[in-house]
């Protein structure tokens, strides 16, 4: 990273020249500032970004700038709450805000601009977001921009500081990005894309820079800032999607029952977006071909779209939740983990509003899934989250008792419970029910002399028939363990069976892994 | 603690990394109310850089490199913000925001950590880090409360597929992080001289990290901290070598992590370290160890608190001393009520799986009496006489079904009973076999029959 400019330096430096429509590079234009700002002095000559903030709301406390009364009142305006829009965070209005006194402060236009007409900075950060598709030349507002614009940038607080943090990051710092910024984030969307391989310019960007952690740092900020990118509609990103996915829902009007998916790489048009009536209609569909095909390929791309359209349409109801349930309990039935755990986690998200559905259902599943995973520290975590009405409900009771069986070893209790799993957790409890038949082996032929019968196996296993308990055995020891002694076969125990299952136990319980794990 | 001003020159007098510390704490002492309001006041934001300069070193007669001294201009410069934003909640409590305390002090920890990495500053002034890294973890939880509190709950930003993925009330604890994470790198990769190095700062911004990882549900994210440092052992000093304050935490960390991933033995080393290490009148400290130290210690080495140890901490003798009394009688019963009744509370401190296990200490027992009671056998020609070692599984079955005060209808399953007892054997807790079709278990001779208990 010491010589020639890293490709994100040029990328990165497009959010600062926002407003500009100068091709200026970032850094010149905060150089730029500083200079003015020390020869005029009602900010602070200091660097730090936080110290200007308080500058510019100390000031006029302090009566080191004469504020005209129509100034203060914009102010006013600008912070009273029936003022307030929706979508447009305080934090940006600020911004703005500052933004805007500040240039008429250091052009001189204090006196000029009609402060009682102006807009108020909120609905400028919305304006600014609806026309980003549009030729930002156009409004009254980016051309009394354009006039002052190598100001603008500089008065963006947060620029300063991502640049300081970028100056210390690029010496090697590989920590500095917090792993769940990179994997399980909401806000980390970008991180998950994969570009359409249509979009060459784009493949290749990804391509140069997709191991650089500084990089992804860069596009998060970029997408976290939704003002930042407003003016960068000439940059090879285009219309940043992220301005339109926070100014609110896509509302769909695609009449088509079936959709494959895709993953979205781009804000949703809503002709590709299929409303709420269409969905139940979908959802019904999708269910007959289930029963009917058992296609589960099918079954499961279609029921990603229809999630993605609940998603994009930020439908949050009951429908959603039977939704999420349907997908998890087909992902069961076919054991497919992964994308049951994707289901599972909203879920848990989706219940803990109060959306309706099957919360026990699937709080016992949840337990079944870490006693799976042998998570331990989300099964504590799983257990706090139960209220005591829970614990009350057959199928978390279930789940519990499952799990403390299994702590204590009582294999005995286990195949019990086994037998008599409510709901689909069988299918769950399939997935380990054979590593817990070798840890009971293990602990039979340790504590029984000279042997037992095959019968008091299958028994005490939960298997269905002396036969495939005999098959078990042998799949997993050796021959001559099963002899034949008066009339039945037995189990030959002993220290040697008990090594060959202690071996076949430890095999077995080697850290699960599975794809889309919380 | 002194005026601001003073402490950052006895700290640069004195060469003492505290007293200057000191000097970056923010907050008024009772000797000294108005520490904050008065450095606050000192300047104003066109001219903080200039008398900073003045009151720092002119005024002091400090003389240090131009670039040093640069920086920590800058340092207090984003600090005097930051008191400026503090100073707030005294004077005008409805524009104070810890939001803004939490963004100005961020800056603050930035310039320090630009000012170690570039600005020349010196490695006896890191615990200067420590103070900023503190403040910085606490300024971001109470942001993310202040934040909790006014926001409602948004859609997330509408690109996933799906609906939400956990929620973000702990947004500036994250952010904080990543500034601890900048910190932790700059004390791990310093390659001064180890009498000069920033390396003696690295246990204590680890240990400030897993407070914040622990904190954020995020404990797994502490073994990558591990791995760094394992990276790099070669070229730590030993860890005895460190302030104790920062090995014992490192150690109380190190042996929780182990006990969350059911490592006990490991985790009983390193908990019984911090043990021993800590500070006699850190009654907090030695309590936290010692909520980790006892189940540790019941699952490795099946032994229970005395009253004697717990007598200073009566929130433990309270939180353990019923399950004890149950492991200690053999009583099931007893020990499945106090397991439910202090439910809650396990879980919440992460310690319920493990005081699970005691019921297999409490089953030992229960049968231990089953075999004393059982007698001995008739003495052969002036032998000693030798218990009874074949004990029937019946007889097992009825101390089951004493030991979970069933009643005279409930059935005990004789499979469970052999199930119990077949784990107990399995475990080394008994010594023996069960022969099934005799009905029978025939219990090791001369002693050994419950290993360590003296029969």
């Amino acid at each position: 990273m010491s010589s020639g400019i890293p490709p994100w330096r040029t990328t990165a430096a497009a959010p600062t020249s926002v407003y500009s429509g100068h091709a200026t590079p970032a850094y010149t234009t905060v150089q730029a500032r500083r200079s003015i700002t020390t020869a005029k002095a009602p900010n602070s000559a200091s660097t730090s970004a936080s110290s200007r903030q308080a500058s510019t709301e100390t000031a006029p406390r302090k009566q080191r700038v004469e504020w005209p009364e129509p100034v203060r009142l914009y102010v006013q305006r600008s912070f009273a709450p029936e003022n307030r829009l929706p979508g447009v965070e305080r934090g940006e209005m600020e911004t703005k805000l500052r933004a805007v006194i500040t240039e008429a402060a250091e052009n001189n236009m204090l006196d000029k601009i009609d402060w009682s007409n102006l807009p108020l900075p909120q609905v400028m950060v919305q304006n600014d977001r609806n026309k980003v598709l549009a030729s930002p030349s156009v409004s009254n507002w980016t051309s009394f921009y354009s006039a002052l614009s190598p100001l603008k940038s500089n008065t963006n607080g947060l620029e300063d500081v991502s640049k300081k943090r970028k100056s210390v990051e690029y010496q090697g710092d590989a920590n500095n990005c917090p792993p769940w910024r990179k994997t399980n984030n909401q806000s980390a969307f970008e991180d998950r894309v994969t570009y359409a391989p249509t979009d060459k310019r784009q493949r290749i960007d990804l391509k140069n820079t997709s191991k650089s952690k500084a990089n992804l740092e860069m596009r998060r900020k970029r997408f976290e800032e939704p003002q930042a990118s407003n003016g960068s509609s000439s940059s090879s990103r285009g219309a940043s999607p992220a301005l339109t996915a926070n100014s609110g829902p896509v509302v769909g009007t695609c009449q088509e029952l079936e959709k494959n998916y895709f993953r979205l790489t781009a804000a949703p048009k809503p002709e590709t977006v299929r409303p709420l009536h269409i969905l139940h209609k979908t959802l019904d569909v999708l269910k007959k071909k289930w029963k009917k095909d058992n296609n589960y390929t099918y079954i499961c791309d279609q029921f990603k779209s229809l999630r993605q359209d609940l998603t994009v349409q930020h439908i949050k109801n009951e429908f959603t939740v039977s939704v999420y349930e349907i997908h998890a309990r087909i992902a069961l039935e076919k054991g497919d983990l992964g994308e049951y755990n994707q289901c599972q986690t909203q879920l848990r998200a989706l219940y803990a509003q109060q959306l309706g559905g099957h919360p026990t259902e699937f709080r016992a599943y949840r337990i079944l899934y870490f006693i799976h995973t042998r998570n331990w520290t989300a099964m504590n975590d799983a257990l706090a989250d139960l209220t005591p009405a829970d614990k009350r409900d057959p199928a978390v009771k279930h789940a519990l008792d499952v799990r403390s069986a299994l702590a204590l070893g009582n294999y005995h209790r286990f195949f019990q419970l086994y037998l008599d799993t409510p709901n689909m957790g069988a299918y769950l409890m399939d997935m380990f029910v054979d590593r817990e038949r070798l840890s009971a082996l293990a602990a039979i032929c340790k504590a029984y002399k000279p042997d037992v019968k095959i019968r008091f196996i299958t028994e005490e296993l939960g298997f269905e028939s002396d036969e495939q308990s005999a098959r078990f055995v042998l799949d997993h020891s050796a021959e001559d363990l099963l002899q034949e002694k008066e009339g039945s076969v037995r189990l030959v125990t002993g220290p040697r069976a008990g090594q060959l299952f202690e071996a076949a136990k430890a095999d077995a319980h080697r850290i699960v892994d599975i794809k889309g794990q919380i | 603690m002194g005026s601001i001003f003073d402490d950052f020159k006895d700290g640069q007098k004195l060469g003492s990394g505290h007293r200057l510390a000191a000097a970056l704490t923010p907050v008024s002492t009772s000797a000294n109310p108005g520490r904050l309001q008065s450095f606050y006041y000192f300047s104003n934001a066109a001219h903080v850089s200039s008398d900073l300069r003045y009151s720092l070193f002119q005024a002091n007669g400090i003389k240090l490199p131009k670039q040093e001294q640069n920086s920590w201009v800058d340092i207090f410069a984003a600090y005097w913000s930051a008191v400026g934003e503090l100073v707030r909640f005294e004077e005008a409590p409805s524009r104070a925001s810890w939001v803004k305390v939490f963004n100005a002090w961020k800056e603050t920890a930035n310039q320090l950590i630009r000012g170690y990495s570039t600005g020349g500053l010196q490695a006896w002034t890191i615990p200067c880090l420590y103070v900023v890294g503190r403040y910085l973890r606490h300024f971001a939880r109470r942001a993310d409360a202040e934040l909790s509190s006014q926001e409602a709950d948004g859609f997330g930003d509408g690109f996933q597929d799906d609906v939400s993925s956990g929620l973000e009330k702990n947004a500036k604890l994250e952010e904080a992080t990543r500034v601890l994470n900048r910190m932790f790198t700059l004390c791990l990769t310093d390659r001064s001289p180890i009498e000069d190095s920033r390396k003696w700062g690295i246990y204590d911004t680890t240990n400030l990290l897993f407070k914040t990882y622990f904190k954020l549900n995020t404990v797994g994210l502490s073994k990558n901290l591990l791995r760094a440092l394992n990276a790099q052992s070669a070229d730590l000093p030993d860890l005895s070598a460190f302030p104790k304050s920062h090995t014992v935490t490192f150690k109380y960390y190190i042996g929780v992590i182990h006990f969350l991933d059911e490592n006990y033995a490991e985790a009983e080393q390193h908990l019984a370290e911090a043990w021993k290490m800590c500070h006699r009148n850190a009654m907090k400290n030695r309590e936290l160890i010692l909520t980790y130290l006892i189940p540790c210690h019941l699952v490795t080495t099946h032994t229970l608190p005395s009253k004697k140890l717990l007598a200073p901490f009566p929130r433990l003798e309270k939180l353990y001393r019923p399950l004890c009394n149950c492991i200690k009688s053999g009583d099931l019963g007893g020990f499945d009520a106090a397991m439910s009744a202090g439910e809650e509370e396990f879980v919440k401190r992460r310690i319920y799986l493990p005081l699970e296990r005691g019921r297999d200490i409490a089953l030992r027992n229960l049968f231990r009496k089953v075999f004393i009671a059982g007698g001995f056998e008739e003495p052969k020609d002036g032998q000693p006489p030798i218990r009874r070692t074949r004990v029937p599984v019946a007889e097992f079955a009825a101390a089951v079904r004493i030991g979970t005060h069933a009643d005279e209808r409930s059935r005990v399953d004789i499979d469970e009973v052999e199930c119990l007892l077949s784990n107990l054997i399995y475990k080394g807790l008994m010594k023996g076999y069960i022969a099934r079709e005799r009905g029978m278990v025939v219990l090791s001779k001369g002693g050994s029959a419950f290993p360590g208990t003296g029969v």
